[in-house]
Protein backbone atom coordinates (compact mmCIF):
# COMPACT_ATOMS: atom_id res chain seq x y z
CA UNK A 1 0.00 0.00 0.00
CA UNK A 2 1.65 3.53 -1.00
CA UNK A 3 2.01 5.70 1.83
CA UNK A 4 3.15 8.75 3.26
CA UNK A 5 6.38 7.26 3.93
CA UNK A 6 7.06 5.50 1.03
CA UNK A 7 6.32 8.70 -0.86
CA UNK A 8 8.92 10.38 0.87
CA UNK A 9 11.37 7.35 0.68
CA UNK A 10 10.89 7.64 -3.03
CA UNK A 11 11.45 11.68 -3.24
CA UNK A 12 14.91 10.76 -1.21
CA UNK A 13 15.64 8.47 -3.91
CA UNK A 14 15.16 10.56 -7.00
CA UNK A 15 17.19 13.64 -4.95
CA UNK A 16 19.83 11.07 -4.48
CA UNK A 17 20.13 9.70 -7.73
CA UNK A 18 19.72 13.38 -9.64
CA UNK A 19 22.47 14.39 -7.16
CA UNK A 20 24.21 11.38 -8.65
CA UNK A 21 23.77 12.51 -12.34
CA UNK A 22 24.45 15.80 -11.86
CA UNK A 23 27.99 14.87 -10.83
CA UNK A 24 28.20 12.46 -13.17
CA UNK A 25 27.51 15.57 -16.29
CA UNK A 26 29.85 17.82 -14.61
CA UNK A 27 32.73 15.35 -15.98
CA UNK A 28 31.58 15.68 -19.52
CA UNK A 29 30.34 19.42 -19.83
CA UNK A 30 33.33 20.28 -21.98
CA UNK A 31 31.97 17.49 -24.48
CA UNK A 32 28.80 18.33 -24.00
CA UNK A 33 29.33 22.25 -24.70
CA UNK A 34 31.32 20.56 -28.09
CA UNK A 35 28.99 18.53 -29.04
CA UNK A 36 26.67 21.32 -28.54
CA UNK A 37 28.72 23.47 -30.86
CA UNK A 38 29.05 20.48 -33.62
CA UNK A 39 24.89 20.14 -33.95
CA UNK A 40 23.11 23.64 -32.96
CA UNK A 41 21.38 26.20 -35.20
CA UNK A 42 23.48 29.31 -35.53
CA UNK A 43 20.98 31.64 -34.19
CA UNK A 44 21.58 34.61 -31.71
CA UNK A 45 23.29 37.69 -31.32
CA UNK A 46 26.98 36.31 -31.18
CA UNK A 47 25.89 33.33 -33.29
CA UNK A 48 28.97 33.59 -35.38
CA UNK A 49 31.04 32.82 -32.26
CA UNK A 50 32.39 29.62 -30.80
CA UNK A 51 29.66 28.49 -27.94
CA UNK A 52 31.83 26.40 -26.36
CA UNK A 53 33.72 28.36 -23.38
CA UNK A 54 30.28 30.47 -22.79
CA UNK A 55 28.35 27.16 -22.39
CA UNK A 56 30.86 25.73 -20.05
CA UNK A 57 31.41 28.05 -18.08
CA UNK A 58 27.09 28.48 -18.10
CA UNK A 59 26.75 24.60 -17.43
CA UNK A 60 29.40 24.68 -14.23
CA UNK A 61 27.26 27.79 -13.10
CA UNK A 62 24.05 25.36 -13.37
CA UNK A 63 25.45 22.84 -12.02
CA UNK A 64 26.58 24.22 -8.83
CA UNK A 65 23.17 25.69 -8.62
CA UNK A 66 21.48 22.15 -8.98
CA UNK A 67 24.05 21.15 -5.86
CA UNK A 68 22.62 23.93 -3.97
CA UNK A 69 19.35 23.23 -4.55
CA UNK A 70 19.44 19.48 -4.47
CA UNK A 71 20.71 19.76 -0.86
CA UNK A 72 18.38 22.05 0.34
CA UNK A 73 16.29 19.15 -1.13
CA UNK A 74 17.55 16.61 0.79
CA UNK A 75 17.42 19.29 4.30
CA UNK A 76 13.60 19.75 3.48
CA UNK A 77 12.77 16.40 2.74
CA UNK A 78 15.44 14.97 6.25
CA UNK A 79 12.96 17.80 7.84
CA UNK A 80 9.49 16.83 6.43
CA UNK A 81 10.60 12.94 7.52
CA UNK A 82 11.24 13.99 11.43
CA UNK A 83 7.40 15.87 11.21
CA UNK A 84 9.04 19.09 11.39
CA UNK A 85 7.29 20.72 8.67
CA UNK A 86 6.56 24.61 8.85
CA UNK A 87 9.59 25.31 10.21
CA UNK A 88 11.66 28.50 9.29
CA UNK A 89 14.62 26.01 8.15
CA UNK A 90 12.35 24.76 5.65
CA UNK A 91 11.35 28.68 4.39
CA UNK A 92 15.27 29.27 4.05
CA UNK A 93 15.50 25.83 1.84
CA UNK A 94 12.83 27.02 -0.20
CA UNK A 95 14.27 31.07 -0.47
CA UNK A 96 17.51 29.28 -1.59
CA UNK A 97 15.55 26.72 -4.06
CA UNK A 98 14.01 29.69 -5.78
CA UNK A 99 17.59 32.06 -5.79
CA UNK A 100 19.71 28.74 -6.87
CA UNK A 101 16.49 28.40 -9.97
CA UNK A 102 16.47 31.73 -10.77
CA UNK A 103 20.30 32.04 -11.33
CA UNK A 104 20.45 28.72 -12.90
CA UNK A 105 18.03 30.92 -15.67
CA UNK A 106 20.02 34.00 -15.54
CA UNK A 107 23.02 31.70 -16.89
CA UNK A 108 20.95 29.72 -19.44
CA UNK A 109 19.82 32.93 -20.72
CA UNK A 110 23.61 34.09 -20.80
CA UNK A 111 24.15 31.43 -23.18
CA UNK A 112 21.17 32.81 -25.08
CA UNK A 113 23.75 35.61 -26.12
CA UNK A 114 25.29 32.56 -28.28
CA UNK A 115 22.55 30.27 -29.11
CA UNK A 116 19.13 31.45 -29.18
CA UNK A 117 17.27 28.19 -28.46
CA UNK A 118 18.63 28.29 -24.72
CA UNK A 119 16.55 31.20 -23.98
CA UNK A 120 13.99 28.79 -23.77
CA UNK A 121 15.02 27.10 -21.01
CA UNK A 122 15.88 29.94 -19.20
CA UNK A 123 12.44 31.18 -19.19
CA UNK A 124 11.06 28.14 -17.80
CA UNK A 125 13.27 27.85 -15.34
CA UNK A 126 13.06 31.03 -14.05
CA UNK A 127 9.26 30.88 -14.27
CA UNK A 128 9.98 27.50 -12.09
CA UNK A 129 11.82 29.79 -9.76
CA UNK A 130 9.26 32.39 -9.41
CA UNK A 131 6.53 29.74 -8.59
CA UNK A 132 8.93 28.25 -5.80
CA UNK A 133 8.96 31.82 -4.69
CA UNK A 134 5.28 32.36 -4.18
CA UNK A 135 5.56 29.06 -2.07
CA UNK A 136 7.92 30.17 -0.37
CA UNK A 137 6.08 33.62 0.84
CA UNK A 138 3.07 30.81 1.31
CA UNK A 139 5.51 28.95 3.79
CA UNK A 140 6.40 31.80 5.56
CA UNK A 141 3.10 32.75 6.32
CA UNK A 142 2.02 29.44 7.63
CA UNK A 143 5.03 29.11 10.02
CA UNK A 144 3.71 32.40 11.64
CA UNK A 145 -0.05 30.68 11.78
CA UNK A 146 1.92 27.42 13.34
CA UNK A 147 3.85 29.86 15.78
CA UNK A 148 0.91 31.59 16.71
CA UNK A 149 -1.32 28.07 17.27
CA UNK A 150 1.39 26.59 18.92
CA UNK A 151 1.78 29.55 21.29
CA UNK A 152 -1.94 30.18 22.23
CA UNK A 153 -2.60 28.32 25.44
CA UNK B 1 4.83 42.99 24.68
CA UNK B 2 2.39 45.89 26.02
CA UNK B 3 0.22 42.44 27.80
CA UNK B 4 1.85 41.44 31.13
CA UNK B 5 0.79 38.65 32.67
CA UNK B 6 0.57 38.43 36.09
CA UNK B 7 0.01 34.39 36.87
CA UNK B 8 2.81 33.95 39.19
CA UNK B 9 1.75 36.72 41.29
CA UNK B 10 -1.81 35.45 41.70
CA UNK B 11 -0.48 32.03 42.34
CA UNK B 12 1.69 33.86 44.83
CA UNK B 13 -0.96 35.23 46.38
CA UNK B 14 -3.19 31.87 46.60
CA UNK B 15 -0.03 30.02 47.66
CA UNK B 16 -0.42 27.37 44.64
CA UNK B 17 2.76 25.53 42.58
CA UNK B 18 2.89 25.20 38.37
CA UNK B 19 2.49 21.79 39.32
CA UNK B 20 -1.08 22.13 40.95
CA UNK B 21 -2.46 24.66 38.93
CA UNK B 22 -1.47 22.86 35.82
CA UNK B 23 -3.53 20.00 36.92
CA UNK B 24 -6.16 21.96 38.02
CA UNK B 25 -6.83 23.94 34.87
CA UNK B 26 -5.45 21.10 32.93
CA UNK B 27 -2.63 21.91 30.67
CA UNK B 28 0.69 20.91 30.40
CA UNK B 29 3.33 22.31 33.11
CA UNK B 30 5.12 23.34 29.61
CA UNK B 31 2.06 25.58 28.56
CA UNK B 32 2.09 26.91 31.77
CA UNK B 33 5.95 28.01 31.62
CA UNK B 34 4.59 29.77 27.89
CA UNK B 35 2.04 31.15 29.69
CA UNK B 36 3.76 32.55 33.00
CA UNK B 37 6.73 33.79 31.29
CA UNK B 38 4.45 35.80 28.76
CA UNK B 39 5.80 34.16 26.12
CA UNK B 40 2.11 33.35 24.71
CA UNK B 41 0.75 34.95 21.89
CA UNK B 42 -2.80 34.24 22.96
CA UNK B 43 -4.67 32.66 25.45
CA UNK B 44 -7.87 30.94 25.19
CA UNK B 45 -11.36 31.88 26.73
CA UNK B 46 -11.48 28.36 27.82
CA UNK B 47 -8.38 28.69 29.42
CA UNK B 48 -8.74 32.06 31.10
CA UNK B 49 -12.02 31.11 32.68
CA UNK B 50 -10.29 27.80 34.17
CA UNK B 51 -7.33 29.75 36.02
CA UNK B 52 -9.82 32.51 37.06
CA UNK B 53 -11.79 29.67 38.62
CA UNK B 54 -8.95 27.76 40.58
CA UNK B 55 -7.51 31.05 41.02
CA UNK B 56 -10.48 32.88 42.39
CA UNK B 57 -9.54 36.11 40.60
CA UNK B 58 -10.67 38.20 37.90
CA UNK B 59 -9.20 38.25 34.26
CA UNK B 60 -7.76 41.70 35.12
CA UNK B 61 -5.77 39.82 37.93
CA UNK B 62 -3.76 37.79 35.79
CA UNK B 63 -3.86 40.15 32.36
CA UNK B 64 -2.41 43.73 32.42
CA UNK B 65 -1.82 46.48 30.23
CA UNK B 66 1.42 48.54 29.75
CA UNK B 67 1.74 50.79 27.37
CA UNK B 68 5.51 50.16 25.23
CA UNK B 69 7.78 53.43 25.73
Amino acid sequence: MWNKNKSLFLSRILTAVAAGLFFLTLFFIPSIAQWYEDFSDTIGLLSSKSVVIPMCIGLYIVEAMAFICLWSLHVLLRNISRNKVFIPENTSCLRRISWTLMLAGAAFAGIGIWRSICLFPAVCVVMLGLVIRVLKNVFEEAVEIKSENDFTI
Amino acid sequence: MPIIVNLDVMMAKRKMSSQELAEKIEITNANLSILKTGKAKAVRFSTLEKICDVLECQPGDILEFRKSE
